[in-house]
């Protein structure tokens, strides 16, 4: 794995708190970064994933709180950063706010898409309450009946 | 199940048009034509079905790519597995918007003259809206044939709940209904002797027993009677566990998918969560399932008894003028759902059936200038109006998951009430808020953008937000009025020329009423269950109804009636009690536009019941 794609997914796994394990079985992580790629550039990709980096070794309240003030409260980065969760949980991009496309620039590619029909069904919020994407990864007759099997956190290893 | 290969070749329109008189035409290939065409063709009869879409999901490949299309679509309302398709196109409720006083709005397919707005849809596509319905499957109640005697509301039906009960049962088996008869013995209905449904009911859905564990016990009080609170399991149109004791202890082979090639899906729901728009296994009951029965009589009299001409709307209806009755019918056949281009071929037969819902039906007769000796073709237009109520249970749910809905709140269906305000029967949606909300999505875009979570927060975020959804669905029922209507009008034509239907409508009183009476019984449901209301009606929504200083947010239900009345005669109705057309001896008028009220069951198992009832009569006029 390269670097590059290394702090990918680390950002994801910050942003999302699902493990690696959970976003590499989704076998959407490269098609996500590639998205970012396409619809924002690359030079944005790399600032993200730089301040991602170059984060603090901070655990806790103090880390979530890095992470608001470097990333989703950055000016630049934090509509992007917030489009990257809802990719994740959802396998649809939605557009940036108009405010940000009118400070940095419109962008071609950036408008609401699902990037694949398998990025619906691998969407995290579905994993998150113990369901399943509706129309997809059936749980089985009858389950409906009992109560769900919300995952616990994981512990996720944000020095990584 | 197996489609006879043969079946899925497309029939030629060339041949169609010399191949002289079939012995019935059928325009439609949801559950009443298909029904029609099955008995039809068991009695050896030679079947011609018209179907305006492309027919590509007739195989499990084709149907698997409505799927993928649904999972691709951003907006994934009920419509969105099917492609858009100009010459048979469709209603699609996110386009549509409020209007202004006195305003059309001719931007969607159906012409939406107001002053209501309706978000109703049906499905232009092989199969029909069985492709998209939720299948429940409840019956009428006794009373609802005869609401003008009991409550003088409404038209009392040329049929009783005693003439229908046997084909009630014959649509049971052809439908595969899941339900337990001990549960369905509420409000007085009866089942004779050792009737079991063909398979167990499905289990109520985790949300639906918190829910009953809240309210069980309790009761309201209405007009001086006391209705006792329960949460009851609906019946359903889905592949459950079959009953041994069904049929005299034969039992009931459930049908699963059908293809062309060996398939073996869909014989068990699954728990999709999905039934609207589109069971992805095809455990819920489609049309298809009987078109392949129909289309294995073929095999078995060794000759093509049904064939199937998709991509074939039907455009005009001519009429001998001697006799009154249908000569032929005009048909535009296109290439290519792309482009308008297209042929226009006449057919003939000894019979017709237009069975292509009840808007579909009475814009193809209006547009042909039938209007009936009654004048109501197009007239009494009905569906049902739903009104939605959503909160946030206490404790953690499981919401979305299940079959879209298991259970409801249903002991409201009848009562003397009836008299000044709607009946209406509750459903709880195991989806959640997504019918009011677009929930989950729109959970998720607020938690993240306003809410600014990240991370664990987030992931708790959801679970608390969306877990513990409940949404009451109020179907009201809505009695027949000769103003609510669809017309046609030559400046509104489809890609093909054809007349586009024009929805006139309003909620009426009677139904408000119920409307109103429904949003305080939701407030006294939730402060029973200590659940947080956040029901909101935005005075900008496209169905926004005022009623007595209250504004109300009315959906519609896709349950679509009344715009060929059945009846008793030829000047109170468009057809008789077996929908033969009064004007046009060899025309029959099938399905839910020939329902004279729709109480509060859904209307597709009444219709299918009355389609048995006009597959003999039709029988017995070809003898």
């Amino acid at each position: 794995m390269s670097s590059r794609f290394e702090a990918f997914l680390g950002i994801s796994v910050e942003l999302t708190a699902f493990s690696r394990f959970d976003l590499l079985g989704t076998g959407l992580a490269e098609r996500y970064l590639a998205t970012l790629d396409k619809v924002v550039g690359g030079e944005i990709t790399d600032t993200l994933l730089a301040a991602f980096v170059a984060l603090p070794p901070a655990e806790g309240e103090a880390r979530i709180q890095a992470v608001r003030t470097t990333i989703l409260g950055n000016e630049l980065l934090g509509d992007v950063a917030r489009a990257l969760i809802k990719l994740w949980y959802s396998g649809t991009w939605f557009e940036l706010p108009c405010a940000w496309t009118e400070r940095f620039g419109p962008r071609p590619a950036d408008t609401t898409f699902i990037v694949s029909p398998d990025a619906y069904v691998e969407g995290l919020l579905w994993k998150a309450i113990g369901a399943h994407p509706a129309g997809a990864k059936a749980p089985g007759f009858g389950s409906w009946a009992f109560p769900p099997k919300i995952p616990a956190l994981p512990e996720l290893v944000s020095k990584a | 199940m197996l489609f006879p290969l043969e079946s899925t070749l497309k029939a030629d329109a060339k041949t169609v048009a010399a191949s002289g008189e079939y012995d019935i035409v059928i325009v439609g290939s949801g559950i009443s034509g298909a029904i029609i065409a099955k008995q039809a063709a068991e009695a050896g009869k030679r079947v011609l079905m018209l179907e305006a879409g492309t027919g590509a999901n007739i195989t499990l490949a084709g149907y698997d790519d409505l799927l993928t299309t649904f999972y691709s679509a951003v907006s994934k309302d009920n419509q969105s597995p099917f492609p858009l398709n100009a010459n048979a196109a469709m209603p699609r409720s996110p386009q549509l918007r409020k209007l202004q006083a006195g305003e059309t709005d001719s931007s969607t397919y159906i012409v939406q003259s107001g002053p209501y707005v309706s978000d109703t849809t049906y499905t232009r596509i092989f199969g029909g809206t069985t492709m998209h319905w939720e299948a429940k499957t409840p019956r009428m109640l006794r009373s609802d044939f005869k609401t003008r005697s009991i409550f003088g509301q409404g038209l009392d039906w040329p049929l009783s709940f005693e003439e229908i009960e046997e084909d009630y049962r014959l649509a049971e088996q052809e439908i595969g209904v899941s339900a337990n008869v001990e549960d369905q013995q509420y409000l007085g209905q009866t089942f004779p002797g050792d009737y079991v449904f063909p398979m167990r009911g499905l289990p109520l859905s985790y949300l639906d027993q918190q829910v009953n564990k809240g309210i069980e016990g309790t009761s309201v009080e209405l007009c001086g009677k006391t209705y006792p609170l329960k949460v009851r399991p609906y019946p359903q149109g889905r592949n459950s566990i079959p009953n041994p004791a069904y049929d005299g202890g034969k039992g009931y082979r459930p049908i699963g998918a059908v293809d062309t090639h060996q398939v073996e899906e869909g014989g068990r729901c699954q728990g999709n969560t999905n039934c609207v728009p589109l069971c992805p296994v095809q455990a819920r009951y489609h049309s298809g399932k009987t078109l392949a029965k129909a289309f294995a009589v073929n095999a078995k009299a060794g000759e093509r008894l049904v064939e199937l001409l998709s991509q074939a709307v039907a455009s005009k209806v001519n009429i001998d003028p001697d006799n009154g009755k249908v000569r032929s019918l005009e048909v535009k056949v296109y290439k290519d759902p792309a482009s308008p281009a297209h042929e226009a071929i006449t057919v003939r037969g000894k019979v017709f059936v237009f069975a292509a819902g009840a808007i579909e039906t009475a814009r193809l007769m209006l547009a042909s200038g039938l209007r009936s000796t009654s004048g109501l073709v197009g007239r009494n237009l009905m569906d049902h109006a739903y009104l939605l109520n959503w909160a946030l249970m206490p404790q953690i749910c499981g919401t979305m998951r299940g079959t879209s809905s298991t259970g409801g709140i249903v002991d409201l269906r009848d009562g003397p009430f009836r008299e000044r305000q709607a009946a209406f029967a509750i459903d709880i949606h195991n989806d959640g808020w997504g019918w009011a909300t677009g929930a989950p999505t729109s959970d998720l875009l607020e938690l993240v953008d306003d809410r600014n979570l990240h991370g664990a927060d987030l992931r708790r975020g959801v679970v608390d937000r969306v877990s513990r959804q409940l949404l009451l669905a109020f179907m009201l029922e809505v009695m027949p009025d000769e103003s609510n209507r669809i017309t046609v009008d030559p400046q509104y034509t489809d890609a093909l020329g054809n007349m586009r239907p024009i929805l006139s409508f309003t909620v009426p009183e009677y139904t408000m009423k119920g409307a109103a009476y429904g949003r305080r019984f939701a407030r006294t449901v939730f402060a029973r269950l200590g659940a947080q209301d956040h029901t909101h009606y935005d005075p900008g929504d496209f169905g926004y109804v005022a009623y007595e200083g209250q504004g109300y947010a009315i959906r519609g239900g896709n349950h679509l009636a009344g715009t060929h009345i059945m009846g008793t005669t030829r000047t109170n109705s468009v057809v008789d009690k077996n929908q033969r057309s009064w004007d046009h001896e060899n025309l029959y008028l099938v399905g839910g536009g020939s329902m004279p009220t729709i109480g509060t069951a859904n209307v597709t198992l009444t219709l299918a019941a009355m389609c048995f009832r006009s597959s003999r009569d039709i029988l017995k006029y070809l003898h």
